[in-house]
């Protein structure tokens, strides 16, 4: 029944590319007033997975509901109620921001009278009023990202789908975005958000799926998925010296139930009582590396997401 | 959808003007290339001073009269001779050795067998190499045809009503069939001044539709790089509208970029490529076969980059090999059937029918037929390969 109400569901969702299994039997559903996150390494299938909530791709099985309306079967009225956003700047830079707007809600169906006017409040929204009439070309990443975001707004969707929304972006744009996300989603929009910001998603979402090798491995709010972590504390390290078999050599502490590199010098581990193994940890690397800084963070959901997938969200 | 037809166009078109790439491609290079080739190398056409063969193996009074109208007509006077050659064969090895432009063959008994009322039939021998001569020996054979049609009615009536077997000929003669008298007027010229200059601009022409409407299919792969294809692709529109949208832009510039071609061609030369519904009708079934077959090369492409190089490479291929830019009867025979595999090909083979007939759109109905299969076999190829690549 959920499924029936709900601004956008999706269930069994499945997409093959011959021997390869990109998503398999993804189902998700969001209300409207609803943030909801999707979350995965590179290659999880979340690209896939959205290609085929948008229309983009047809699913090799299972069926995507649009506030009740069956995407395959009435794709014209099913796409009319979602805003997608790209992650590219999909604009044209040779037009100004409002000609870029003016273009997608033609596009789009908006009927005439009223474009002039809804193009002004989406402006105002994304805070470019003043700028509207430059070249895209000649914006900030940021001025770009929040056009980007404002053409999706034209036709007043009922769920709007972000694909990293954010990257490249100033801190100050950053903010504009999820200031301007976090309103629409009081004022009743459903959103689906993706993103590689553990703390965008954290932000900006009330619940939160993990997906990894094209499967949905928890669903919950922060809260629950935290919990799945146990009390297990992320470690962070800092090494100097052959750091690769030092890397070995942690992982095989016992209470360290996953490690991930996190660049040239670092690694994250996820150990039961973080801060009582470090000794153990340090006497591990000893003859190999040597400890030069150390972080014990309490759980939270990028630990989850190690817990879950065995990577960090920017492997 | 028409709305969001419009729009995809109106920009589509907005941009093409605004980077100067339709006036430039569209306009400015073929007029210009067309009149530079057509003062360089323009001139009429060799065939106007064609050989036409008469093989008379009859020895009646249809071929005297054929060899006496030829000669004596003012207005083949200088540029078509006639040729007596043995036999069949004969004229078909000087045909094929570009010793005369096409021949007309007289069987044995064929003036006996019109004057016993049974008609006859007549071989023209044709080159595509001198279109003119065909044309001028096609029409003698018309004139004779028409002239032994009323001769055979003539005398089948004189025998029906009774009048003796030897006793017919004399007495249709003097009642007004008599003999063969075939007269030859300007008619079988009417247009036919193919002049190099037609050639090349109907070549430049066609070469260039090529890359006109291209340039609309590659501009499909621009947007699905810059992703706006996707984001139009996720709006409530037909999946058709982007790709339907661009084709009318790209089809509608190339028709004006060959319209134009064969406007220049005329004003400035002041030769005619033939009757012009029929010119047009040739060149919108070229700029379809065009827009289909850069659609194919859009479809099974990956990027604009590899469809701006493939494109290039087809359009002067079939350039070349169908005769836009080496007249079709300059190229040896091979090539020459090699070009029916153009459509570049077909539509010079109908142009050069059309300047040097001034025929009607049924002239070149096989032509213009062929180049609506290409389009239709191409077009089809490509909306699959779009789905595939998720144009579509």
């Amino acid at each position: 029944m959920a499924a029936m109400t709900a601004a956008l569901s999706c269930l069994g969702l499945g997409k093959r590319y011959g021997d390869l299994v990109a998503v398999d039997d993804v189902g998700l559903s969001i209300a409207g007033g609803q943030a909801y996150g999707l979350l995965g390494p590179n290659g999880a299938g979340k690209t896939t997975t959205i290609s085929m909530l948008v229309g983009l791709l047809r699913p090799d099985a299972g069926t995507v509901l649009v506030g009740g309306v069956d995407l395959a079967r009435e794709p014209l009225r099913a796409k009319a109620r979602i805003g997608y956003v790209p992650q590219e700047i999909a604009l044209y830079p040779e037009l100004t921001g409002r000609e870029n707007l003016r273009f997608f809600g033609r596009l789009f169906g908006l009927p005439r009278r009223g474009l002039a006017a809804r193009i002004a409040e989406v402006l105002d929204l994304i805070g470019l009023t003043d700028r509207a009439d430059g070249k895209l070309g000649a914006y900030s990443g940021g001025m770009k990202r929040r056009v980007n975001i404002g053409a999706a707004l034209l036709h007043r969707p009922q769920v709007l789908i972000l694909d990293e929304p954010t990257v490249g972006v100033d801190p100050q744009s950053r903010k504009a975005i999820l200031d301007g996300l976090e309103h629409l989603v009081a004022d009743g929009m459903a959103l689906l958000y993706t993103s590689h910001y553990m703390e965008e998603v954290e932000r900006v979402c009330d619940r939160v799926a993990i997906i990894d090798h094209g499967r949905i491995v928890a669903d919950g709010t922060r809260r629950e998925l935290v919990s799945l972590v146990g009390g297990a504390d992320t470690v962070e390290l800092v090494l100097d010296g052959d750091v690769g078999a030092a890397f070995e050599k942690l992982r095989a502490v016992e209470g360290v139930s996953e490690a991930a590199r996190t660049g040239d010098t670092s690694v994250r581990l996820l150990a039961d009582g973080g801060r009582y193994l470090l000794p153990s940890l340090i006497t591990a690397v000893e003859g190999h590396a040597t400890v030069t800084a150390t972080q014990v963070v309490e759980p939270d959901l990028e630990a989850t997401f190690l817990h879950l997938t065995g990577t960090t969200l920017r492997d | 959808m028409w709305r969001a037809l419009l729009t995809v166009s109106a920009l589509e078109l907005r941009t093409r003007l605004r980077d100067g790439t339709a006036i430039v491609i569209a306009l400015i290079v073929p007029v210009t290339l067309a009149t530079l080739f057509g003062l360089a190398l323009g001139g009429d056409d060799p065939p106007l001073r064609a050989t036409i063969g008469l093989v008379d193996l009859d020895g009646g009074e249809f071929p005297a009269s054929v060899r006496r109208e030829v000669t004596a007509a003012e207005e083949l006077k200088g540029s078509v001779t006639l040729r007596d050659l043995p036999g069949d064969r004969e004229a078909r090895r000087a045909l094929d050795a570009g010793e005369i432009g096409a021949a007309i063959v007289f069987p044995a008994g064929f003036s006996a067998r019109v004057g016993a009322g049974e008609g006859g039939d007549v071989t023209v021998l044709t080159s595509a190499g001198s279109p003119l001569a065909g044309v001028v020996a096609s029409a003698v054979v018309d004139r004779i045809s028409a002239v032994v049609d009323a001769r055979t009615l003539a005398v089948r009536a004189a025998l029906l009503a009774g009048v003796p077997g030897d006793e017919v000929k004399e007495l249709v003669e003097r009642n007004g069939a008599a003999g063969p008298a075939l007269t030859l007027t300007g008619d079988p010229l009417a247009g036919g001044k193919v002049d190099l200059a037609v050639y090349y601009g109907s070549g430049m022409a066609a070469l260039f539709a090529f890359f006109v409407v291209g340039a609309s299919f590659r501009s499909l792969l621009t947007e699905r790089k810059l992703g706006t294809l996707d984001r139009m692709r996720a709006g409530p529109l037909a999946a058709w509208v982007p790709v339907a949208g661009k084709a009318v832009v790209g089809f509608g510039l190339a028709m004006v970029s060959v319209c134009a071609t064969w406007a220049s061609g005329t004003l400035i030369f002041g030769s005619t490529w033939g009757e012009p519904l029929a010119v047009l009708t040739v060149l919108t079934a070229h700029v379809l076969a065009a827009a289909a077959i850069t659609m194919l090369v859009a479809a099974r492409v990956r990027t604009d980059a590899q469809a701006d190089g493939v494109i290039m490479v087809i359009s002067f291929v079939a350039a070349f090999l169908g005769g836009s830019l080496v007249p079709l009867h300059s190229l040896p025979g091979p090539l020459q059937t090699v070009a029916l595999l153009t459509p570049n090909g077909w539509t010079a083979t109908a142009l050069a029918e059309l300047a040097g007939s001034g025929a009607g759109v049924s002239a070149v109905a096989g032509p213009v037929g062929v180049l609506l299969a290409i389009a239709l076999g191409a077009g089809g190829l490509a909306v699959l390969g779009f789905r595939k690549g998720m144009l579509l």
